[in-house]
Parts: C-alpha cells; structure tokens; sequence
C-alpha cells in the first residue's frame, strides 16, 4: 500500500445557522494514498462536497485535523489543485491564460509558463483553442481548460468537486475517459466527487461510500479492475452492484427519516 | 458589401440628427416668424453664428473648454483611483464595511452641487473647490458600485483564485477588479456624468475662475446673451456624449463584451 499524502482524523464539521446546529461530518476517518484516485460517493446532503472543501482549505474543521504530507492544512495553495463542477473559469482571460494563471502567480517564468500551459492544453485535447474566451467554449471543452488549469501548477493532489454533473450524458461518458486517459499519464493523487456509480467505478482505485446526515464513512472498496476499463465487464458489474447495495442502504434510511 | 455598411452608417447618422434637425428648424421659423422674441432665445442661425465666432474667429471657447477638461481630468482620475481603491476596502474588510457603508450610503444621495458654498469657505474660490466638487460628484457613484461588483463575484471564482495561492492585493488587482468590471465600468460611467455637472456648477459658482465652460455660460448672462449660453450647453452635450460613446463603449466593446459578460444584442446591428 501506498503511503498516504492526505490524512483526515478524527474529523468534525458542524455548520451553525440562526437558532440550529447542523452536524455536516461525525468522526470522519480516512486516508487517501499517494497516487490513488479516490472517490467520495454518497447520498445528496451526506457532507462530500464540505469533505473536499475542508481540504481544500476553503473551510475549517470544527474539530479533528487534515493533514497534507504530515502538515496541518491552513488556508488553500497551490500544493491541491481543484476542479468546481462549475468551472469557474476566468472569463477575463483566454484559454492560454488561465491555463497560465497559476503558473505565472507561483514564480514560473512567462515563457516556460506559456510553454507548459500549451503543453497541458494538448493534453487535454484543446490546442487550437488557446486564444478563445471560455464563453465561446461547450461546457464539456471548459471542463478540460479547468483540468489543464488545476494540473499544470503540478498540485500534490487533484481535488474535484462532481466535475461533470453539470454536462449532458454522451459529453459527460467521453470525459470520464479522457480523465481516466489523463490520469494514465500523470498518476496524480485524485479526490473525486460523484453521485454516479458507474462514474465512481469506472475511475477509481478506491470508493469512499459514504451515509447522510451526518455524513460518515460507510464502506471503502478497493476496485481491482484492470484498466482501461469497459463498463460492461463482470467485475466491473460485481463492483458497481457492491457499491450500488450499500447506497441503496442508505437511501432507503434516509427516506425512513425523511418521508415523502 | 463596403457600400451596404456604408449605407447603413449614413442612416444611422441621419437618423441620429432628424430629430435636431426637426427641432432645430421649428425653433428657427418660430423666431423668424416672431412667436418667440429673439431678446429671449436666440435663434439657431444666431447660435451656429456664435459657434462659429467662439470657436474659429477668436478660439475663446477652446480657452474655456481646456480649463474645464483639465479640471475634470484632475477631479474624475483622482476619484477613480480612490473610488476604486475605497470601493475594494470596504467590500473586503467587513470591520470597516459595517463602519462607512451607511456614511456612504448617505452621501451617494446628496447632490453635489449642495457641497459647493461648504468648499467655497474651506477651499477657496478658486481651481482647488472646483477640483473637489467634481472629485465628490463622482467617487461616492465610484465605490459604491466598486464596492457592489466586488461582493457579487462567484465565490468559486475568489476560492480558483485561493487555490493558485493569489490572495490579498494581488487577488484585488488579478481577480477582483476583472471579475467585477461591468459594475465597475458602470461606476465610473455615472461618475464621469456626475463629474460634469458638478464641474459646470462649480465653476459657476467659484467667483476667482476666469476660464471654463460653466463660466462662459454663466457670464454670458451679463449680456443677455443666450447664444452663448446655449453653445455652451451643447459643448458640453456634445463632449460628455462623445468621452460616453466613443471612450467608455470602446472599453466595454475589448473588456466585458469580448469577455461574454454581458449578453449581446443585435450585434450585427453594430458591425
């Protein structure tokens, strides 16, 4: 095994509104290998998108710590790169530009910064496209101008946040495989968010299921497929029903607490 | 197609001068015809005469035009910067929001011509209370939009940013100011307007000015002369319309327009 990069112990994250507590995350444990792609896959409202915004940094634990390399995180950097299911592009700068935003504000050269941002363009398909602005650019096309962005500064690790929730069905099936391509290639450490099953078996080393209200680790499944994956082999299938029998679980309880 | 686009620009043109013209001969023929004293208002052929005399025979009217577009310059570049400058303060610091937001809030809607006899006292009756008016008359416009553009930028944004490690003034000057241009632009659109007015009152009513557009008009009324008056109206008409549409529209058209920040209509239209 891997030693880990990203520790989380004994986690906890309460989020305080007018009159009432909410209990995000309960005791959250985990660690995430160095060079493992690790999905968070839960019911909505079970705290995975707070899970990745706290290592991030752009939240604080309420108590319980996250570590970096043995470090406590503090506030964001350029040591974690992020994907927003929204892009969040800058729409003030061109394909090249953002792609180099990162680079030129972490001390990189504007030339060499110029000539890693194409090289990080081409690999995620877009070179011809670096002097558009994101908005003449498909949602699936900005999604990739985002993981050229996030990649290029050479991050410790790949946080992303449901990153093609927000594409239709066919861009979103030829995304997982240009990220699982990409992936091939860099063997960065991913944290990746999802609702899709098919989606969270198809990319990961390892699926973190996790339960709602409060959010906790439910099950970790090592997915031992051989890549590149086909969505329509046996294990793949053993995998995906495993994962699917412990979702189900919690949907179920969680429609037992919360009736229609 | 070179003679179709011309075409259509010799339309426009015409069609934004038909209604000048309409109104320009009905005055003339109502003065000529004597339903309107010509002691009262002068007639658009007297006016286009007196242009003419300001402007080509003895060059006053460039004389008090420059003194009035310093000034301006002076009063509108000082606001911007410290507009702008004020307007990210209080977006970003909450402590001083709390503190200053209702003062400005309060001073946004006092008219600033209402500040002049105060400056007069403090400042004098010279270039420095005119200076002043125009800087008053546009920087609270400037940082309250300043200030709301940057509170409504996408949080994900401000966190891409965090994430690449830009904070603080370099996340103002990188992010920040961009990401909230178009409130921005409209800040300093209604400022550059309000700086107008404030400078043509304010040379009115600053006794040490000799020269300035506001003064031309305002002495003109030793002589009755409302020719004079009224080529100064339209000077500056004409030269708040021209830094509008040619200066502010150039910015908008290789900033928020190219930056598909505002939705765009009829583009065709404009080509």
């Amino acid at each position: 095994m891997n030693k880990p990069i990203v520790e989380i112990r004994n986690l906890n994250k309460t989020f305080k509104s007018d009159n009432q507590t909410l209990l995000a995350l309960e005791d959250i444990n985990l660690s995430i290998p160095q060079g493992k792609f690790v999905v968070l896959i839960g019911p909505s409202g079970c705290g995975k998108t707070t899970l990745i915004n706290l290592i991030a940094g752009f939240e604080k634990p309420s108590s319980g710590s996250i570590l970096l390399e043995g470090k406590p995180i503090e506030k964001p950097g350029p040591d974690r790169g992020f994907v927003f299911q929204d892009y969040a592009l800058f729409p003030w700068k061109t394909v090249l530009g953002n792609v180099m935003f990162g680079l030129v504000n972490n001390g990189w050269k504007k030339e060499e910064a110029r000539e890693r941002a194409k090289e990080f363009i081409h690999m995620v398909n877009l070179t011809g496209f670096e002097q558009n602005f994101p908005h003449t650019l498909s949602g699936g096309m900005r999604q990739r101008v985002s993981i050229a962005r996030a990649l290029a500064y050479d991050p410790k690790v790949l946080l992303m946040d449901e990153p093609f929730g927000a594409l239709d069905a066919q861009t979103r099936k030829h995304m997982q495989k240009e990220l699982a391509d990409v992936w091939e290639k860099t063997h960065k450490t991913v944290v990746f968010i999802t609702h899709s099953v098919i989606e969270a078996v198809y990319l990961a080393d390892i699926i973190v299921v996790m339960t709602a209200r409060p959010g906790k680790v439910k099950a970790i499944i090592d997915v031992d497929v051989p890549r590149p994956r086909k969505y329509t082999e046996e294990h793949y299938l053993e995998i995906r029903e495993q994962v699917l029998s412990h979702l189900d679980a919690e949907i179920e309880k969680e429609q037992m607490q919360h009736p229609i | 197609m070179n003679n179709n686009s011309a075409k259509a620009t010799l339309q426009s043109i015409l069609q934004t001068i038909y209604p000048f013209l309409v109104i320009g001969v009905i005055w003339e023929v109502s003065v000529q015809l004597n339903w309107m004293p010509s002691s009262n208002l002068s007639s658009p052929s007297i006016i286009l005469q007196r242009f003419i005399d300001v402007a080509f025979m003895d060059g006053i009217l460039w004389k008090h035009f420059l003194s009035s577009f310093t000034r301006l310059v002076i009063g509108f570049s000082l606001a911007s910067v410290l507009g702008l400058i004020t307007g990210a303060l209080l977006s970003m610091q909450p402590l001083l929001n709390k503190m200053f937001e209702p003062v400005i809030n309060l001073l946004v809607s006092v008219p600033t011509i209402a500040w002049v006899p105060v400056l007069l006292i403090t400042m004098g009756l010279g270039d420095k209370t005119v200076i002043t008016t125009i800087f008053l008359g546009s920087y609270f416009v400037i940082v309250y939009n300043t200030m709301r553009g940057i509170e409504i930028v996408d949080k994900n944004i401000i966190n891409a940013a965090h994430s690449m490690g830009v904070h603080g003034t370099k996340l103002f000057a990188k992010v920040l100011i961009p990401a909230s241009f178009l409130s921005i632009l409209t800040g300093l659109r209604l400022g550059l307007g309000y700086a107008w007015r404030a400078l043509v009152g304010g040379e009115m009513l600053s006794a040490m000015i000799q020269w300035g557009v506001g003064k031309m008009i305002f002495q003109a009324r030793f002589w009755n002369d409302t020719a004079t008056m009224i080529v100064g109206i339209l000077i500056i008409g004409f030269s708040v319309i021209l830094i509008d549409q040619v200066m502010i529209n150039y910015i908008e058209k290789i900033t928020v327009y190219r930056w598909g920040m505002v939705n765009q209509v009829e583009e065709s239209n404009l080509e």
